[in-house]
């Protein structure tokens, strides 16, 4: 039932996508139609997320298929919570073919990666990986949106006015967002890696295994905290604030595309 | 009925030169009083004047066409008397019919105008067809006609790129200050040179909610004119480097020959305002302002010619999406015509069951009073049925082909006029 949804919401998605690029490309950024049909590709996808949270437990979240699932899930939100005050209809451009990707590949995943054994399924698992997939998703936001500033920044300077560009947000939205988006994140990631580690301390005795997975979220949360120290305190702003959100983004990301692979680990499904 | 037509006489922009569309313009308080007069013309039996600073023109419906063309010909002719100079059949245009009407939807969409998309026109032409309602020179058609052209002006706005893009150099300016900073309020201004251009730039930014602004010049006292007219600070031209740090805009607009502010300075500037990001406007007639400040990040400078190539890229854009507008008043052309020509079809059916229904009625008449005298009451309505029965299944295939030609409008002025002839229906 609840593939069927999934296979139903990528579809939306996928639609979504196409009418965000299209509204976009007619200049027509403020029609409401694109975020409708995301909220509604959103809906969907809630009630997959129910009905497998129903069948399985929250634990399943945990596993690769599932996990892509939830994040997409929380990307989506977070996107709508920001469209919902910021109007920024460009980013769902970035968001929508996103989260389409991400529930094709949860599709292609599938069940993979074994189980959770019964005696990890204790609140810590959903308080975890909640925080810590909360603070992906608003980091990946924070990339889409420097990508977009970037973008914007470097026909400003080239003096190339294409069509396109004329209707993203001035820089100076662009760059507050990305400061508003750290300031959310940073905590929601720090409060992810704290609540692992005390359920790796309590659970295994361990409360720093040096995983690759806390290596990579290590050297991201330094990275991401010099960034917003250096904002807050030294006035970085602009195109550099930007490119090096891009750059936390994909120590982030780096892990999650061959991390586990190369290093299996607890956060690959190897508990033990 | 006799049918009516669209006919446009004027001068525009392309067609004549300036003095001679002055000289037939219509000032406003004079234009009831013309409409009046215009209305008067027998062969007019509605009429609008438009008279812009672009073009002058006179949009009727009347039943004769070659006698609506002498008459506002004349007319425009008197209007025009105080000028003696060229002929001005020289500098006129007539259309008529399916040409008139996609005219006046193209000047309304702005396809005609000398900037084409700029949107004042639309607003020129309501305020026109208003005037012409009030001196009560407006009809169906024309009602028709008009409202037809403010929503084929909408539809072209609303589905082309046709108005988009700015195009002159002051609202490029703007517009770029629009895609780096998102409110104006906050923002401060510094405007170096007591130049014209320069006052119209600053205008221009208030009028988006900049509500700081300094005003700079060698000679003090202009700055301060400058100043007291548009509410600025004034400030003396040695110390406006000091200031430099409190500018997000800044607007050169001097006759220096040196370069005023360099990147040096700016980079300086730059650390003094945490990064904050700039921006360097260069209107003067030579560079204020050095080159390389764009090379610095969070701070963009435009001089004068990266200004005007993007209102010559805007521009070029909006002919590409005239391409567009174009099909869109085609179509809209179309759907007028089928209306006007609705408006013919609904007499000539009702005239031509008239016709034979008389034709019917005068038989039976005549055989009641002759071969047929002895017939009983119900027979006589059984004739009388069966008789009409006749006529309506003769009639029921000429209607409904007439009915039907709907979108065909050559064909179905065709028919329509074939009818008439045929069964002599003209003048019932």
């Amino acid at each position: 039932m609840e593939v069927l949804f999934i296979k139903l919401t990528a579809l939306i998605y996928l639609f979504s996508a196409a009418s965000f690029f299209y509204f976009v490309f007619r200049r027509d950024t403020a029609s409401p139609w694109p975020a409708l049909s995301l909220s509604a590709g959103l809906l969907l996808h809630s009630l997959a997320l129910v009905i497998r949270f129903a069948n399985e437990g929250f634990a399943a979240v945990a596993l690769m298929g599932e996990a892509l699932l939830f994040k997409s899930w929380l990307m989506v939100a977070v996107y709508l919570l920001i469209q919902l005050k910021y109007r920024l209809t460009v980013l769902g451009g970035i968001v929508a073919p996103l989260a389409f990707l991400m529930c094709v590949a949860a599709l292609a995943f599938g069940k993979s990666g074994g189980e959770v054994p019964p005696g990890l399924e204790t609140f810590w698992l959903p308080l975890h990986v909640t925080l810590a997939f909360l603070g992906n998703a608003v980091f990946a936001l924070a990339f889409g949106v420097s990508l977009i500033y970037l973008l914007q920044e470097r026909h400003l300077k080239h003096k190339k006015m294409t069509g396109l560009l004329k209707r993203f947000p001035p820089l100076e939205s662009l760059d507050r967002l990305n400061l508003l988006l750290l300031v959310w994140g940073f905590p929601l990631m720090t409060l992810g890696i704290l609540t692992g580690s005390l359920w790796a301390g309590i659970h295994w005795g361990d409360y720093w295994s040096w995983e690759p997975r806390q290596i990579s979220s290590g050297i991201a949360w330094l990275f991401y905290g010099a960034i917003l120290h250096s904002r807050i305190t030294a006035g970085l702003r602009g195109k550099k604030a930007a490119l090096l959100t891009m750059v936390g983004f994909c120590v982030v990301l780096g892990y999650f595309l061959w991390g586990d692979t190369f290093f299996p680990s607890r956060h690959g499904g190897r508990f033990q | 009925m006799v049918q009516k037509d669209i006919v446009i006489v004027g001068l525009n922009h392309r067609s004549a030169p300036i003095e001679v569309r002055e000289s037939v313009a219509f000032e406003s308080d004079y234009l009831r009083d013309a409409l009046s007069r215009l209305h008067n013309y027998p062969s007019i039996d509605e009429g609008v004047i438009l008279s812009t600073c672009n073009r002058v023109e006179v949009v009727a419906a009347a039943s004769d066409s070659a006698t609506a063309y002498q008459d506002i010909g004349s007319f425009l002719a008197e209007q025009k008397s105080q000028y003696n100079g060229l002929a001005l059949d020289d500098h006129t245009y007539r259309y008529r019919g399916a040409d008139a009407v996609r005219h006046l939807f193209r000047v309304a969409a702005s396809l005609d105008s000398m900037v084409v998309g700029e949107p004042q026109i639309l607003g020129q032409l309501k305020q026109h067809y208003d005037a012409a309602q009030q001196a009560g020179s407006v009809g169906t058609i024309l009602h028709r006609l008009f409202h037809r052209s403010f929503s084929v002006a909408k539809r072209v706005r609303s589905e082309t790129g046709i108005g988009s893009g700015a195009v002159s150099v002051s609202s490029v300016a703007v517009d770029l200050a629009k895609r780096i900073f998102d409110r104006f309020d906050d923002k401060t201004v510094m405007l170096i040179g007591a130049g014209k251009m320069g006052d119209l730039m600053a205008r221009h930014l208030q009028s988006q909610g900049v509500r700081s602004l300094m005003v700079t010049n060698r000679t003090f006292e202009r700055a301060v004119e400058l100043a007291e007219r548009i509410h600025g600070n004034p400030i003396r031209f040695e110390d406006f480097p000091q200031y430099l740090k409190m500018a997000d805009l800044v607007i050169g607009c001097t006759g220096a020959p040196e370069v005023l502010v360099d990147a040096a300075q700016v980079e300086k500037v730059l650390r003094e305002r945490k990064h904050k990001a700039m921006f360097f406007i260069d209107i003067g007639d030579r560079r204020n302002f050095d080159g390389k400040i764009n090379d610095l990040d969070n701070v963009y400078l435009y001089n004068i010619d990266d200004l005007k190539n993007v209102a010559e890229e805007n521009l070029q854009g909006r002919s590409n999406e005239a391409a567009k507008a174009e099909s869109i008043v085609g179509e809209e052309v179309q759907s007028f015509l089928r209306w006007i020509g609705s408006l013919e079809q609904v007499p000539t059916i009702t005239a031509l069951r008239q016709r034979f229904d008389d034709i019917r009625r005068g038989e039976i008449e005549k055989s009641l009073g002759g071969g047929l005298k002895t017939l009983s009451a119900e027979q006589r309505a059984a004739l009388d049925d069966m008789t009409t029965a006749m006529i309506n299944k003769l009639l029921h295939s000429p209607i409904a082909q007439l009915k039907s030609r709907n979108d065909n409008d050559d064909e179905a002025a065709l028919y329509i006029a074939a009818l008439k002839k045929l069964f002599d229906l003209e003048g019932k």
